[in-house]
């Protein structure tokens, strides 16, 4: 056991000290902070130019409007100032508010249409206040008041509880069978080449001379179990800080509190057996991934070792989608008990709650069993593979090593 | 002590190695000689376990198993590495696998660097350096952790005249230490100078086994070493000799088909005067290396 750990710290470490490695760990943060730094500083540099400021003999109906709405110009006060705001393209526009003969009047003035936003809220601003001064002219008794400022009503009644728990499905199953598609996909490719890299290289005689085969193939997966834990830690960590920062971001919190009860449906939904699945899943196909690496006819064919791993993943991944609708399909229950594929369909299962514990259960000791034999056949064939030197292909390495055990 | 008993190895119709059987004891060395696919690497390979095998072979009276990894060194015939890594990476990870401590590994370090001349420091990346400070690095990896049971295949293979003495020097002090050892060449110098029994190969079959003594002796006294003012044409007369080889000017190696002829050739050539050499020997290692080839292609 002491020299499986050897194996794998040493592949680990030689995994994370790469640049490829760092970049892929870092890539998403860093597209995201680009993302963000760069429409920060487009909305900074751009901010002034998109406001509009009001201007009103009457400071009383300026002021109200400025109350009302946000994002206005509330420096330029004179038409004159508006004018060279917007020719030095300071200003998106600017609104005239006047009363002519009791009649209430928004001019606006700018290089391109008003904002529909602002448009509705400059109408509003105006019925309102027209309304009242028409009331007023019209002497109107308090009853013929509230009865004219009577309005219909438009209610919606949604059930919100049911509304939230079914987005919360859809989101929990692309989240994960996405999360599950990319970390197949990337360390299949890793865990390959990793192994076919080393594929007929004398040091792998050197290394089987100071420990047994299936012991270094343990410890190799293991190394790459360890990198992939990395980065589902640091990803972790990463989306717990971004959503610390959310939270507490006066734009932001908003959103957050308006879709709290879906973030935390969607979080409990992540973090259940579904992680197991997850888990175990990246393994069987890490597994198969460095048996894949192992079969292949010599080292420089390192980059095509992952293909089959790859392919079969993406069928799991595909197989999924007619079926999301149809989880009572008799084809979803099969594959929710085939390793390989249950970790697609058996989370998406948990998820919508058509999987009972003992379902659950049975299907991951199913995984776990494919798990260990795989496991061990692998390692029984690997010193062979891994010395091998001649040129067959892919099934007549499976076959032999099938018919012949030296 | 490693023993060696009635191995055979087919790959397919190819006999590989056939009822081969030697023992390697500790503190000595064995040479394994023959031309390329004799079954030298093949030989190796059951010793390692990498392949399998009909017969016994015994390290210290049991058969060879994963406990005994950390006694045991082995070369590869090709030299390979992880170029990415430094050489204190390199060999500490390797030592490692063979039970020595990280720590100690790194305290002699460049001890072993200086005896084996490296040029390069611990730091430098293995692909940073020559063909040869590889191959001396690959050697180190080999020595380090000090291994009971020696496997060395084509050590000397790339090594410049410097460069093998120094490795010669390595072996014979592991040998000093009780290590027995086994190791393949082509070049029969180092196995003369290093070898206490030899053992050849030919497609499989042994075809010689001894000390270089017993070896050489098989073949009888029939080289005979002389210098003398006679011409080559008269040599090549006297009764006995098959073959006259000029070494130096008046210096020669006459073959003998008989080993007996020597003292009627002694008096016709000092016909009772002084001469200055008159030497009769077996057949060297070398020669004998070429006779066995050359059965072969006879």
């Amino acid at each position: 056991m002491h020299k499986t750990w050897i194996v794998t710290f040493e592949t680990y470490l030689r995994q994370i000290k790469s640049w490829s490695f760092l970049f892929m760990i870092l890539g998403p943060f860093l597209m995201i902070g680009l993302t963000v730094g760069i429409s920060y500083v487009s909305a900074n540099s751009a901010s002034s130019s998109r406001e509009v400021a009001v201007i009103s003999d009457s400071q009383p109906l300026r002021q109200a409007f400025i109350k009302q709405n946000d994002g206005l110009n509330t420096k330029i006060t004179t038409v004159k100032a508006a004018k060279q705001a917007l020719k030095k393209d300071h200003l998106a526009g600017y609104l005239v508010l006047s009363t002519d003969n009791q009649q209430f009047k928004a001019d606006y003035h700018g290089s391109d249409s008003m904002g529909s936003s602002l448009r509705a809220q400059t109408q509003n601003f105006l019925v309102t206040y027209q309304q009242a001064a028409n009331y007023q002219q019209a002497n109107l008794t308090a009853k013929q008041r509230k009865t004219l400022a009577r309005t219909p009503a438009l209610t919606q009644h949604i059930a919100k509880k049911t509304g939230t728990a079914n987005t919360a499905k859809k989101v929990s199953f692309w989240l994960l069978v996405t999360m599950i598609y990319i970390i197949l996909i990337t360390y299949s490719s890793i865990a390959a080449q990793e192994i076919a890299s080393e594929k007929g290289t004398k040091i792998m005689e050197i290394i089987f001379s100071s420990t047994t085969a299936t012991s270094y193939f343990i410890g190799k997966i293991m190394g790459i179990l360890l990198v992939i834990l990395t980065q589902i830690v640091v990803y972790l960590l990463g989306g717990w800080a971004g959503y610390q920062f959310a939270i507490n971001n006066a734009k932001l919190k908003p959103l957050f509190t308006e879709y709290h009860s879906l973030i935390n449906a969607v979080i409990h939904n992540l973090l259940n057996t579904n992680l197991v699945y997850l888990l175990l899943g990246v393994v069987i196909y890490t597994v198969l991934s460095a048996y894949s690496g192992a079969i292949v006819a010599k080292a420089e064919d390192a980059s095509k070792a992952a293909q089959p791993v790859v392919m079969l993943s993406m069928l799991g991944f595909f197989l999924t989608f007619p079926f999301q609708s149809n989880l009572d399909a008799v084809f979803v229950k099969i594959m929710s008990y085939v390793p390989f594929f249950s970790s697609y369909f058996m989370p998406m299962r948990i998820i919508n709650g058509t999987a009972s514990g003992l379902e659950q259960g049975l299907s991951l000791a199913i995984l776990l069993a494919a798990i260990g034999l795989f496991a061990w056949y692998i390692g029984s064939q690997y010193q062979r593979l891994m010395l091998q030197t001649d040129s067959k292909s892919i099934w007549q390495q499976w076959l032999h090593g099938w018919r012949h055990q030296d | 002590m490693l023993s060696i008993q009635h191995i055979s190895k087919h790959f397919g119709t190819v006999h590989a190695l056939n009822d081969v059987s030697f023992d390697v004891p500790d503190g000595q060395i064995l040479g394994l000689i023959g031309q390329n696919g004799a079954g030298k690497s093949t030989t190796f390979h059951s010793i390692l376990n990498f392949i399998t095998y009909e017969g016994t072979i015994t390290w210290q009276g049991h058969s060879l198993s994963a406990n005994d990894f950390d006694t045991i060194g082995y070369l590869p015939e090709e030299r390979s590495l992880m170029p990415k890594l430094t050489i204190e990476q390199q060999v500490v990870y390797l030592a490692r696998l063979k039970g020595q401590p990280a720590k100690e590994t790194r305290a002699h370090i460049d001890e072993w660097l200086q005896r084996f001349a490296v040029k390069g420091t611990r730091k430098s990346r293995i692909k940073d350096l020559s063909k040869g400070n590889q191959q001396k690095v690959q050697l180190i990896c080999t020595l380090i952790h000090h291994p009971k049971l020696l496997i060395l295949d084509e050590p000397f293979s790339g090594l410049d005249p410097v460069n093998a003495d120094l490795l010669k020097q390595a072996v014979l002090t592991a040998r000093d230490e009780g290590a027995a050892i086994i190791f393949s060449s082509h070049d029969m110098e180092h196995v003369t100078a290093l070898c206490d029994q030899l053992v050849m190969l030919r497609k499989g079959d042994v075809v010689l086994h001894g000390t270089l003594a017993e070896v050489r002796n098989q073949f009888g006294k029939t080289e005979l070493y002389v210098t003398t003012d006679w011409t080559p044409d008269r040599l090549q007369a006297l009764p006995g000799v098959v073959a006259v080889t000029v070494r130096q000017p008046r210096q020669y190696l006459l073959q003998l088909n008989d080993p007996a002829a020597g003292p009627a050739i002694f008096e016709a050539l000092t016909e009772g005067h002084y001469i200055e050499e008159f030497s009769q020997q077996p057949p060297t290692l070398d020669e004998i290396f070429r006779l066995k080839v050359g059965e072969d292609h006879a």
